[in-house]
């Protein structure tokens, strides 16, 4: 029972680690409508400047996100500004996948050139650190992410409803054009979505290097992932996100458990094909299929 | 991305350059004789022929397939595996291109209804899949410690100590792939994959069985990269599941096609020789110190490409092959064909088509509600009520676009008897044909391949199926723009290709769906002889029509549809006066006129 | 107040205006007619700027607003209620209305607005907490119309108000429509109900093919013979 209780313990707090690196993921392809392939190469790039930061200036690696978010914003602004936004036009989705898809492979490689394909591993800080929570354990680190990725489904959702630009970022999302027709500018807001959903990415890094080691394919396994919760999660809803990665927490920690460690990837891709092609609205979505026919 | 869909072959300048770069491959390698350049053109083959045939799914069929490691890879290990048994991999080769359709079937068949990326993540999905089994049952494939093969050198084993006799290998493959690529798209399967990747559902219309069509386009491209995933493993004589079931591996093959020109015959080889070579060489001079090199180059190639060169190296290269094709400046609309229309008397036969009991809710919206009508042999009937009345949506219930929920819908068949379509290609088949209220042009084909596209429904010929859209095109008075993209129409002469690619299934039925909306006044007494000579011609039409001039002088018969009830029928002379059709409808004004 | 100078614009490669010209002046109600695919939704697009002209020019009050990107033409003052209503749809009624006071000058003033804007629609104002998207389509096209006004245009555009509802809620939605062209507000519609916009207006403009063919006072258009013949159909 001890042991069952920790696998599933485990599995919540996997959880809260896939939440944390696709809400950013999630936000982006509800607004922008561009599902990013280079989103988990942002995490790598995450996690490599906490890396930098957190030994060169020998500060805490939690410190280092007062850095590595903005530096992340800017990043994700960019690709919007200068990449996604000449294509969004573009009569062919194609495009828009190959565009970041480009981008995904070229800042992997450029990491590998950088720094080559050995693991940095940033200091652990004590975040290693195990609590007892009555007969489970857990790491200091993976709790603190846990709790932040709450808080960060919390803070975009209050941002998203209570906030004017707020409004007009979900204005955007619900009808683009009429949205202009109000007078917003939609290639601010989408700039604007990018940052965020990049930023929210940074934050997650900064919380993930302490505890994963960094290497240039770092993003590869997580972005995966990442896409299963979007989907999983009902594509573009951030509290469907967050429970889609509770649920494919669970299923990898489950599976890994009972079938075999080297399976849990089938189980989880498995689990995400089936929705995908069964339940294309996600486990906890409604309507918005434009992604399939009829 | 945009494309000429004519092959380049059709210019003499484009054969010659065809040629030459095919001659270069073989020659190049041959005349230098060295290792490394043998190398770097045996590996320019295979991705060549990798690509040529991704670009059967990503480009004709518009499936941006991410996986297609899979097949490769199938056709890798059953070669390594089956010579490992004392099997010859000339023999292994075509057991793992059937593994590889099989493999292609199950994975494509669900995924077919994704779009776009969800696609895409589908495929890498099952990439992922398929890599992380390749990993797990090592008793069958080794595990990550990878398979070697038996070092039995000579043609029956597919191992040489030369490396020309794998060149030639590898260049007989590419041109396998080239020929395969080349007769679809020259053929009624190229038509129907462009086709249903322009407009899935104008694909349905025209009889295309959209499905069965992409199955067979994914089963060769399958089967074709498994073929050379056999050949390469013996190359490289050694495979494991993360270099041979990899995601790098299956972007590399989609970049060379992007980058030669998605979805042309010959863009996917002019983009491994570009980029092959390039990628090779660096690798080769600056080693392993460059680690990663070759992918940023790739990573950033790819995104300029995108930004800059979306149609890839072929678009630069029609430019060159026809400097002079400017876009022509818009026509005026050419006068629909002017026979006289014949006032013979025209005969009413029996039901043709019998709709009873239609219903269908959307939501909590009863969008039809209890619709019965018939429509007799040679009659022209009008289907007319407010916006949102329903009629489109019963257009779709008649045509197998939408299931009712309750209601049947019956069509006598040429033998007579009366059967009950399900899906749009049943009601094609028997002749039931539709047009779209929001036209629906295979934007990127021109109008005489737009009305193939209708016209293979009766030839399997391309010859055929060209004269018979030609014939339709004059007919429709289309004749003048036979060779201009599809685009490029007005709207006019869009409603009237909806009716062209129709028409060229020859139905016996044809359901027009507000087709002289928008359309001026000339124009709509055009259309009007247009249809009577085609109903003269023996075919039976319902109209969906908001022109009541058009109407009042075409049908021979009403139906008034209003939120989703039939609240009138009679002739039209009947219909316009009565009450409740002037009170939903027409309007007081209308009767007061 | 508004004039457009000979423009030509369209999607893409297709052009689909064909040397437009009209104007608008202030306080007055001016239709544009023709049939689908006249090029009447184009134009009202092109002058809210979300397609831009390919030659000609547009003046808004005397600036040039050819170039000008849509939320910079929306706060000018000019305001464009979309075909199809295009609410945001799973927004409740009274964030579409504020989503309709986003422009600056508009922002301050909102919650008064809204009472203003509710008092011309006593039906939406029962409605505000309900999500837009459940509302009936002529319940929608109010509201789109309440969220037009919320931005407090100068000119206030109609893209075809009575597409796709009942006859006698197109009544109610034109007598709305009455009133605000009453209250000075300066108003541009475009419309395939013709009879209803022609006695609405005082101006209007025939497009037929990207082409204005006719322009005259609304009464004489009614009487025109092609208007009868080709939109009246009589």
């Amino acid at each position: 029972m001890d042991t069952f209780l920790q696998v599933l313990t485990n599995g919540l707090m996997l959880g809260g680690l896939f939440a944390i690196v696709s809400i950013g993921l999630t936000l982006i392809f509800g607004i922008v409508k561009v599902i990013n392939f280079a989103h988990g190469e942002y995490l790598m790039v995450g996690m490599y400047l906490t890396f930098l930061l957190a030994t060169g200036l020998h500060v805490h690696p939690y410190l280092t996100v007062a850095a590595v978010a903005p530096l992340l914003f800017v990043l994700g602004a960019l690709t919007q500004r200068f990449l996604i936004q000449p294509l969004m036009s573009a009569r062919d989705e194609h495009v828009q996948i190959f565009a970041t898809v480009g981008l995904s492979t070229a800042l992997m490689n450029l990491a590998l050139l950088v720094f080559g394909a050995d693991i940095a591993s940033t200091p652990s800080s004590g975040l290693r650190t195990s609590l007892h929570l009555g007969p489970v354990r857990i790491l200091l680190g993976q709790a603190v992410i846990f709790v932040v990725s709450i808080a960060l489904v919390a803070a975009l959702h209050w941002y998203l409803q209570r906030t004017q630009t707020g409004r007009a970022i979900r204005a955007v999302a619900q009808n683009r054009d009429a949205a202009q027709l109000m007078g917003i500018n939609v290639n601010w807001i989408y700039i604007l979505t990018f940052g965020i959903g990049a930023a929210c990415v940074g934050l997650a890094a900064s919380l993930v290097a302490p505890l994963y080691p960094t290497q240039p394919t770092s993003g590869t396994y997580f972005v995966l992932i990442a896409f299963v919760v979007v989907v999983l999660g009902g594509l573009g809803s951030i509290g469907g996100a967050f429970l889609g990665a509770m649920v494919i927490g669970l299923i990898d920690s489950l599976s890994g458990f009972y079938i075999g460690s080297d399976l849990r990837e089938v189980a989880v891709f498995g689990v995400f094909l089936l929705i995908l092609i069964l339940r294309p609205s996600g486990l906890f979505g409604r309507k918005n299929l434009a992604h399939v026919s009829p | 991305m945009q494309q000429k869909l004519k092959p380049a072959l059709a210019s003499p300048r484009g054969a010659i350059g065809l040629a030459l770069v095919l001659l270069g491959v073989l020659a190049i390698p041959i005349a230098m004789d060295d290792q490394f350049i043998y190398h770097i053109f045996v590996t320019i083959c295979i991705f060549a022929a990798l690509s040529t045939a991704w670009n059967i799914v990503g480009g004709y069929a518009g499936q941006l397939s991410l996986g297609h490691a899979i097949f490769y890879g199938i056709g890798a290990y059953a070669a390594v595996m089956l010579t490992n048994m004392g099997i010859t991999p000339w023999l292994g080769m075509f057991v793992g291109a059937f593994f590889a359709v099989i493999a292609a079937i199950v994975v494509s068949y669900p995924c077919f209804r994704l779009h776009g990326p969800f696609f895409a993540l589908a495929t890498i999905a099952f990439l992922e899949v398929f890599r992380v089994l390749a990993l797990h049952f090592r008793s069958f494939t080794g595990g990550a410690t990878g398979m070697m093969i038996p070092l039995n050198i000579g043609w029956e084993w597919m191992v040489f100590r030369d490396r020309l006799p794998s060149l030639v290998i590898a260049f007989g493959m590419m041109l396998l792939a080239l020929a395969v690529a080349w007769w679809i798209r020259n053929h009624r399967l190229g038509f129907q994959l462009i086709a249903t990747r322009e407009r899935e559902s104008a694909a349905r219309g025209a009889g295309v069985q959209t499905v069965k069509v992409r199955l067979i386009g994914v089963s060769i491209s399958a089967a074709l990269c498994s073929l050379v995933g056999s050949f390469h493993a013996m190359y490289l004589t050694f495979i494991e599941p993360e270099a041979v079931f990899s995601l790098t591996f299956s972007i590399q093959i989609a970049l060379f096609a992007l980058i030669g020109g998605i979805g042309t015959v010959f863009g996917p080889l002019l983009g491994a020789v570009m980029l092959v070579p390039i990628t090779e060489l660096a690798r080769g001079w600056l080693g392993s110190g460059a680690l990663g090199l070759h992918g940023f180059v790739y990573g950033v190639v790819l995104v300029l490409v995108v930004l800059f060169m979306p149609n890839g190296i072929m678009g630069l290269v029609h430019r060159f092959l026809e400097p002079d094709r400017k876009p022509k400046a818009e026509p005026e609309p050419e006068t629909v064909a002017a026979e006289p229309r014949r006032v013979a008397p025209h005969q009413v036969g029996d039901d043709i088509i019998r709709v009873e009991g239609l219903d269908k809710h959307f939501g909590g919206l009863h969008v039809t509600n209890n619709v019965s009508f018939n429509l007799k042999e040679g009659e022209v009937l009008a289907l007319i009520g407010p916006n949102g009345a329903g009629k489109t949506t019963v257009f779709n219930m008649i045509s197998g676009f939408l299931k009712p929920d309750s209601g049947t819908v019956s069509v006598r068949g040429t033998d007579g008897q009366f059967h009950q379509p399900v899906t749009p290609g049943d009601y094609a088949a028997i002749g039931v044909g539709r047009t779209f209220q929001i036209v629906q042009p295979f934007a990127s084909m021109t109008v005489e391949e737009n009305i193939m596209v209708g016209a293979f429904h009766r030839f399997t010929d391309v010859n055929d199926a060209r004269e018979a859209a030609r014939e339709t095109a004059h007919r429709m008075g289309l004749g003048r723009w036979l060779d201009s993209e599809a685009r490029g129409l007005t709207i006019g002469g869009l409603k009237r290709l909806e009716v062209a690619r129709v028409m060229a299934m020859q139905p016996r039925v044809l359901l027009l769906d507000e087709v002289m909306a928008g359309i001026n006044q000339t124009d709509v007494r055009r259309a009007v002889d247009l249809m009577l000579s085609i109903r003269d011609s023996g075919v039976s039409i319902i109209a969906i029509e908001h022109v009541m001039q058009a109407v009042m002088s075409l049908s021979d018969r009403v139906i008034v549809l209003n939120s989703g009830q039939i609240i009138a029928e009679g002739s039209p002379q009947e219909v316009v006066r009565d009450p409740t059709v002037i009170e939903a409808y027409l309007g007081k004004e209308f009767a007061h006129a | 107040m508004l004039e457009l100078e000979a423009v030509d614009a369209g999607y893409g490669a297709t052009t689909i205006l064909h040397g437009v010209s009209l104007n608008v002046q202030a306080g007055e109600a001016v239709t544009i007619i023709g049939g689908n695919g006249a090029g009447k939704t184009t134009t009202l697009r092109t002058i809210a700027g979300l397609i831009r002209p390919t030659s000609g020019s547009i003046r808004f009050e005397g600036q040039d607003i050819t170039r000008l990107e849509a939320h910079e033409v929306v706060e000018l003052g000019i305001t464009l209620i979309p075909e199809g209503r295009q609410l945001f749809p799973d927004m409740t009624v009274r964030e579409n209305l504020l989503m309709g006071a986003f422009r600056r000058k508009a922002r301050e003033q909102a919650e008064a607005t809204l009472k203003e804007v509710l008092q011309l629609f006593p039906r939406v104002a029962e409605r505000l907490d309900q999500i837009a998207g459940s509302l009936s389509g002529g319940e929608q096209q109010m509201v789109a119309i309440a969220r037009g006004l919320m931005a407090r245009p100068r000119l206030l555009m109609f893209d075809e108000p009575s597409l796709g509802l009942a006859p006698i809620i197109v009544e109610q939605v034109f007598s709305v429509i009455d009133r605000i062209v009453e209250t000075g507000v300066t108003v541009l519609i475009v419309e395939q109900n013709v009879h209803h916009t022609l006695k609405a207006a005082d101006r209007g403009y025939v497009l037929e093919n990207g082409r204005i063919v006719l322009a005259d006072a609304a009464e004489a258009l009614l009487d025109n013979d092609h208007v009868r013949q080709a939109y009246l159909g009589i």
